[in-house]
């Protein structure tokens, strides 16, 4: 491949890229470091490139690799995160001024349910072991094939699979003992409450019930519904949605507390 | 079926099964202690680390009110796991039969010479044995019937 044909290709990759890698830092900063270093890797050894795979795949391998050493990566955050953060941004004004801020004067500040769903899967999935989370991203939000996550994470089938089922078991237990959009008896209602702040003149059950998955809740089918909330995930691009400067600005405000958290219950 | 073998100084029962499925997904599922409440219907928790000479924590529906406390003793990846107390131990294998597919088993043999004195106070393992193999084969087998 010549390095014109990569780098135009690379350009057709890297937003899918740059998304995978924010999802699995959960810091801005982070996600375009790696970036830039999978650009470099990938241009140094381009004459290995043998496109026994496709671009896309070689590409998220060596993203991937360079991601397993960062250390934001390998941090495991707790599965209640959204209950820690709440609690400490709803005493924590500047947050709030500075999100409405970004809500009143920026085009990417919008709050919309949707972008929050995903935003909040990408916190509670760091809550499942490093090879769980990478798994179901690679497979239910970036469409690789089994065969093809075996290539990008150096492992076997049959640990892909592993993977993917006890991470996909574990995340539809924690939604369904915690998401109000899925089960009546839920604990969390960020997605509406912070409707109710961003976007005071709408309805939030009406705007709850445009949304595919909670239309679907009552029919109680916990993979369908899983199923459904990565499709929400793949619809969006963090960096480039209409509520992305919200949700990012959410984003690095709860991992800097995730930080602090660890930091603080490590023995 | 399990089954058990009685002596005056021991016991031992052993269960097997032929489960389609990767040596790799069953040692998984063997070896990843906080998740065996979520597949294995006999053990109500297991906590520590399933790796050579660590101590676990584990309940089981045998009695509920009971922690045994057990350290492991072998552990041969996708081949062997063995981990006991001074009563005795429970000794997994698993061995690839080669045509995608294994042969899994389980033994416990507890005893010594006070064994007797105590016997009648351990309930039998033959239908939690029973249940645990078929736990054990129907997780192992829905994961690699997965697409």
């Amino acid at each position: 491949m010549t390095l014109e044909l990569f780098n135009q290709e690379f350009e057709g990759i890297v937003g899918q890229l740059k998304s995978y890698l924010l999802r699995i830092t959960a810091s801005i900063a982070d996600a375009e470091d790696i970036v830039q270093d999978t650009y470099i890797k990938a241009q140094e050894k381009l004459s290995t490139f043998r496109e026994e795979s496709s671009l896309k795949t070689w590409l998220f391998t060596i993203a991937s690799n360079l991601a397993k050493d960062n250390l934001r990566v390998q941090k495991r955050w707790v599965e209640n995160v959204t209950d820690i953060t709440k609690a400490a941004a709803l005493s924590n004004k500047k947050f709030f001024e500075e999100a409405m801020h970004i809500r009143t004067t920026s085009p990417q500040g919008q709050f919309e349910i949707k972008e929050h769903i995903a935003f909040c899967f990408t916190c509670i999935s760091k809550s499942l072991p490093l090879e769980q989370q990478l798994c179901i991203f690679l497979k239910e939000v970036y469409e690789f094939k089994v065969s093809e996550i075996t290539t990008i994470l150096n492992t076997t089938e049959a640990m892909v699979k592993y993977y993917l089922h006890t991470g996909r078991t574990k995340m539809i237990n924690v939604f369904e003992g915690r998401c109000a959009l899925i089960n009546k008896e839920g604990v969390c209602h960020q997605c509406s409450e912070l409707n109710g702040i961003f976007n005071p003149k709408q309805k939030a059950q009406e705007e709850v019930m445009k949304i595919e998955m909670a239309q679907e809740a009552e029919k109680g089918d916990k993979e369908h519904l899983f199923d459904l909330r990565m499709a929400i995930l793949r619809e969006i691009d963090p960096f480039k949605s209409k509520a992305s400067e919200l949700q990012l600005h959410h984003l690095e405000h709860n991992r800097q507390l995730m930080d602090n958290y660890l930091e603080k219950t490590s023995i | 079926m399990a089954t058990t073998v009685k002596t005056t100084f021991s016991r031992e029962t052993s269960v097997s099964a032929d489960i389609k499925a990767d040596a790799a997904i069953v040692w998984a599922l063997l070896t990843k202690a906080s998740d065996y409440p979520r597949w294995n219907s006999t053990v109500t928790s297991l906590e520590g680390n399933i790796a050579l000479g660590e101590t676990i924590k584990l309940k089981s529906i045998l009695d509920a009110k009971r922690t045994f406390k057990l350290k492991v003793k072998e552990f041969e990846p996708e081949k062997k796991l063995v981990w006991g107390d001074g009563q005795g131990n429970r000794v997994y294998t698993i061995t690839k039969n080669g045509n995608g597919a294994v042969k899994f088993s389980m033994v416990e043999k507890i005893g010594g010479l006070m064994f007797p004195m105590y016997a009648k106070m351990i309930p039998p393992f033959d239908q939690s044995f029973d249940q645990f193999a078929s736990d054990l084969k129907k997780e192992s087998e829905t994961i690699m019937n997965s697409k």
